[in-house]
């Protein structure tokens, strides 16, 4: 890794990545906020829960109207969706221009032609890259955390908070290292952002099909989304082997792919 | 300095370039010429592991392009021939970042120095800049780790003449001290004003290798010819005539390589009025060279 090519690149990455820590967080603490008021008015709300299909809670990860009762539920239910598609979507962005934008402004032209190898530029980009997820990710749980300590009604799992919002990084880590997969394949320096969010859209909205209809559930394997557990107040939630393989397993695969590439690609500018 | 070998490029189906070969001495400047597309950039983009070659291989300083691209860069300046930096950087930025690859001491100072040769305002933003002053700072982070081998690809373009010329002054005086310069260009004049050896590059194959002065040299002649005669085409079937340049009425000129004594003869049958036989341009030999 390159320590002058890091720290630039966490420079020029600093603003974008505090704006989305605002959003995330603005958005987890008003959707908590909202939990006393619903705990206050619960008969009301639950009659008016009755009335929503099953499915359509399924797909947030609840399973039973009483999930809600419990902050972590509320929590996991409400929130989750902020980490895990705004996340994502900002993982994708960041991974896929990290690399190929110094293609389409044309400055690869200056940093390949420096003293450092192709191996040192892919690596201290992807460690910018993991560094960024862990902070988002890190900073957005804190909130989330803090959040259910002032609202709480009752105790709640730790444990099953720390699997849930380790789900969410590595969900996160998944779609950096799509993005990262794809930049490299592609012929034409361009941005590609774009179709990197469409990509985590399509992924979600699959997720959201299969949990809703149940005769195309199956289809839900295709998207990532479906390996985050977020039924938290299973009193067995655990993390699951073979989804922390799949996880990891994909993450590596694609990264490694990526830098197979990358060490040999023609850069044309 | 630098050792190409059997270097070739292709895109597809495409040419890029085809068996080069060429060696280029230490402390000398080297032209590389040809017309926009004959392989310039993709030869030096190959050197600079920007491309990777599809056959053949290229050293510098003895170490190979490949393998030992970091070892070679330490040593290695580059202007490329677009100019675009980080525009989210303001000059000294970008030069600093570009000097702390190399741990260069007392980078500021050098810094200083070499903008103040080109009059660069180093607190103005890379977005702001004109392509003249885009190129400036491209000139000024080429030299700033004093390496001992400048590639430059088109290095003046953008640039006005009073600063191509403290920029030719610059390469002579560094390549007194003993930098190797490869110069790519399509205007011969300033390879003419700089090179002592020059590469004429033609569709992806090297045409022509020479010292400058022996290009000249090399007994290609430019020749006119007034007649009292109109003279046509069929009457300059002639070996030494390599190319006709004119042909109007009576005037004719053309290229020759070969005795004079023989082409006097040849043309002492033609009633000629008046003979010219003059050095050709350095512009002419090039495109005698790369016409025919």
């Amino acid at each position: 890794m390159n320590r002058n090519l890091f720290l630039k690149e966490m420079r020029r990455n600093m603003s974008s990545l505090i704006t989305w820590l605002i959003v995330i967080t603005v958005l987890i603490t008003v959707t908590m906020s909202v939990y006393r008021t619903f705990m206050e008015n619960q008969s009301k709300i639950t009659g008016m829960l009755s009335l929503i299909p099953k499915g359509a809670l399924q797909f947030k990860g609840i399973s039973n109207f009483n999930d809600l009762l419990s902050v972590l539920g509320f929590y996991a239910a409400n929130n989750v969706i902020y980490m895990m598609v705004l996340g994502s979507i900002f993982a994708i962005v960041l991974s896929s221009n990290i690399v190929l934008k110094e293609e389409y402004d044309k400055t690869a032209e200056y940093l390949l032609t420096r003293p450092i190898t192709r191996s040192e530029i892919f690596f201290s980009k992807i460690a910018v890259v993991g560094l960024n997820l862990f902070m988002l990710n890190l900073v957005t749980a804190l909130a989330g955390f803090l959040c259910m300590e002032l609202v709480k009604k009752g105790p709640f799992s730790i444990t099953s908070f720390l699997i849930l919002s380790l789900y969410t990084l590595l969900l996160n880590l998944l779609f950096g290292s799509i993005g990262l997969f794809m930049s490299t394949i592609v012929r034409r320096a361009k941005p590609i952002t774009t179709i990197a969010i469409g990509m985590v859209l399509i992924f979600y909205f699959i997720y959201t099909i299969s949990k809703i209809t149940e005769s195309i559930s199956n289809i839900g394997y295709l998207s990532p989304f479906r390996y985050v557990d977020m039924n938290v107040v299973n009193p067995s939630y655990r993390l699951d082997f073979w989804h922390l393989a799949y996880f990891t397993g994909i993450s590596l695969l694609l990264t490694g792919l990526s830098y197979r590439i990358y060490k040999r690609k023609d850069i044309y500018l | 300095m630098i050792d190409i070998t059997d270097l070739s490029k292709t895109y597809g189906k495409a040419r890029g370039i085809e068996n080069i070969n060429l060696e280029i001495n230490e402390g000398e400047i080297f032209g590389f010429i040809g017309p926009n597309g004959a392989g310039k950039s993709t030869t030096i983009r190959i050197l600079m592991n920007l491309i990777f070659p599809s056959a053949g291989s290229a050293r510098i300083m003895g170490m190979d392009v490949i393998k030992e691209t970091k070892r070679i860069k330490i040593n290695v300046g580059y202007i490329p021939a677009d100019a675009n930096a980080y525009s989210s950087m303001n000059v000294r930025e970008f030069l600093l970042y570009c000097i702390n690859f190399y741990g260069v001491r007392n980078g500021e100072k050098r810094i200083t120095e070499l903008a103040g040769m080109f009059e660069l305002d180093l607190n103005r933003n890379i977005a702001d800049l004109s392509l003249g002053n885009r190129k400036k700072v491209s000139i000024v982070q080429s030299l700033l780790h004093n390496p001992k081998l400048l590639i430059l690809d088109e290095p003046t373009t953008g640039l006005d003449p009073l600063m191509q010329s403290v920029f030719f002054e610059l390469l002579r005086s560094e390549n007194q001290k003993g930098m190797t310069v490869f110069f790519s260009s399509h205007i011969l004049g300033e390879v003419q004003m700089l090179c002592k050896r020059v590469a004429i590059i033609k569709e992806g194959k090297i045409i022509q290798l020479e010292e400058i002065d022996n290009l000249r040299k090399k007994q290609l002649k430019k020749v006119t010819i007034e007649s009292e005669k109109t003279l046509n085409k069929e009457l300059f079937i002639f070996t030494g005539i390599e190319k006709l340049i004119t042909l109007s009425g009576n005037n004719i000129s053309f290229m020759y390589s070969g005795n004079i004594n023989e082409l006097v003869g040849f043309l002492s049958g033609m009633k000629v009025t008046n003979l010219t036989i003059e050095e050709p341009s350095l512009d002419e030999i090039f495109l005698h060279y790369y016409r025919s």
